[in-house]
């Protein structure tokens, strides 16, 4: 494993909206509405869904993902990447200008700033977690489309297995990244790294007391409790349908 | 010096206008941030179908990389009149050559002005800030 390198400094005030088991087109609406509008503040979203639901990539085939005949509840996200089954895990997501500090350059570093932040939020919780690096792992496997069984060198793993899923959207100078932390297994993504058993509501809390103290004292951010505001709610509420939307779902 | 036979958007990407046609790309610049020097790194390229009519900053395509979807903003307006069918296979063409062929879109104009684009000039101005 690869130790991530430290993240970019100053004092900067981001809000963070907290919103447990909500539904899933209401998830990613909100998360596209907070891409799509310029006056929307930098913002850290701490997130679990109810029903549990699958989220295909953006570019995926709805047919290469076997688990989307098992799934209660099938999303497609404006993310790339593969497949992910948002149960037993803490979902965050960040938006904010591409101007911003934290994402300003190459692609990668942005990673390595955020992953060098979960890496000590996972430290906090006793997970001894990296950067994949050059190495293969165990949860690497074909043919499920799922995010957990592909890994790049930029992946967080622990016990040789992928264990953090993460995806950006940059659309008009604005970035949204998506990540999903596992806190346990689910049906779909067996043998990946998981920060326990399962995702009770009490280790959702801690894994995201342990995210914000952490991307707060890394990347040198202030996090202040808001809510999203009308208009935002409004735009979510328009977007959200979308990602339901059959056609959507089976765009590719 | 990015080349100043062209103009730029800050989102980068450019426009070179031949009487009422432009060839549209995005920068090495562009690339570079998607892949880091990496071309294996680029999986997918969305461009539209001809025939389609572009406002200026109305998206017009999607590229993928192994870590970001970025979407692709019309520098000018016009009806999408070719698409350059050989980056689908090809993305490495990108990477290699974004200024001749790596170009992603020819549009007609239907607005020949491009006073609301930058020139090269002020692009690397713009990148120097940025790094």
């Amino acid at each position: 494993m690869v130790e991530p390198t430290e993240g970019s400094r100053g004092e900067r005030t981001w809000r963070r909206i907290t919103t447990w088991d909500a539904p899933p087109g209401f998830n990613m609406g909100l998360d596209e509405a907070l891409l799509e509008s310029d006056e929307s503040p930098p913002t850290l979203r701490l997130y679990t869904w109810n029903p549990a639901t699958l989220s295909l990539g953006y570019f995926q085939r709805f047919a290469d993902v076997p688990g989307t005949e098992r799934a209660q509840v099938v999303v497609r996200r404006i993310t790339g990447g593969g497949a992910i089954h948002h149960a037993n895990e803490l979902t965050f997501s960040l938006t904010t200008g591409l101007d911003d500090p934290l994402y300003r350059g190459p692609i990668a570093a942005s990673y390595r700033r955020v992953h060098g932040a979960i890496v000590r939020a996972l430290g906090r919780l006793g997970i001894e977690a990296g950067l994949r690096g050059e190495t293969a792992l165990a949860s690497d496997r074909e043919g499920t489309g799922m995010c957990f069984h592909a890994s790049t060198a930029l992946d967080l793993v622990w016990n040789e297995r992928k264990g953090v899923g993460s995806a950006q959207r940059r659309r008009n100078g604005r970035v949204l990244h998506h990540g999903s932390i596992k806190l346990g297994t689910t049906p779909l993504e067996g043998d990946i790294a998981t920060v326990g058993e399962r995702a009770t509501p009490a280790q959702v809390c801690e894994m995201a007391d342990a995210l914000e103290n952490e991307l707060a004292e890394t990347l040198g951010l202030v996090f202040e409790a808001g809510v999203p505001t009308a208009a935002e709610r409004v735009l979510a509420h328009e977007l959200g349908t979308r990602f339901l939307d059959p056609a959507f779902l089976r765009r590719r | 010096m990015r080349p100043d036979d062209r103009k730029y958007l800050e989102t980068h990407e450019w426009a070179k206008v031949t009487g009422d046609i432009a060839l549209i790309g995005l920068t090495d610049f562009a690339i570079h941030e998607l892949c880091s020097g990496n071309e294996g790194d680029l999986v997918y390229c969305d461009l539209p179908e001809t025939g389609r009519t572009l406002e200026v900053g109305e998206t017009f395509g999607e590229i993928e990389s192994v870590k970001a979807v970025a979407d692709l903003s019309s520098p000018v307006e016009g009806e999408v009149i070719e698409v350059n069918e050989a980056i689908e296979d090809h993305l490495e063409i990108l990477s290699s050559d974004p200024w001749e062929q790596g170009w992603m879109v020819k549009i007609k104009l239907t607005k020949k002005s491009m006073d609301h684009l930058i020139d090269a000039e002020t692009y690397e101005s713009m990148l120097a800030k940025q790094s």
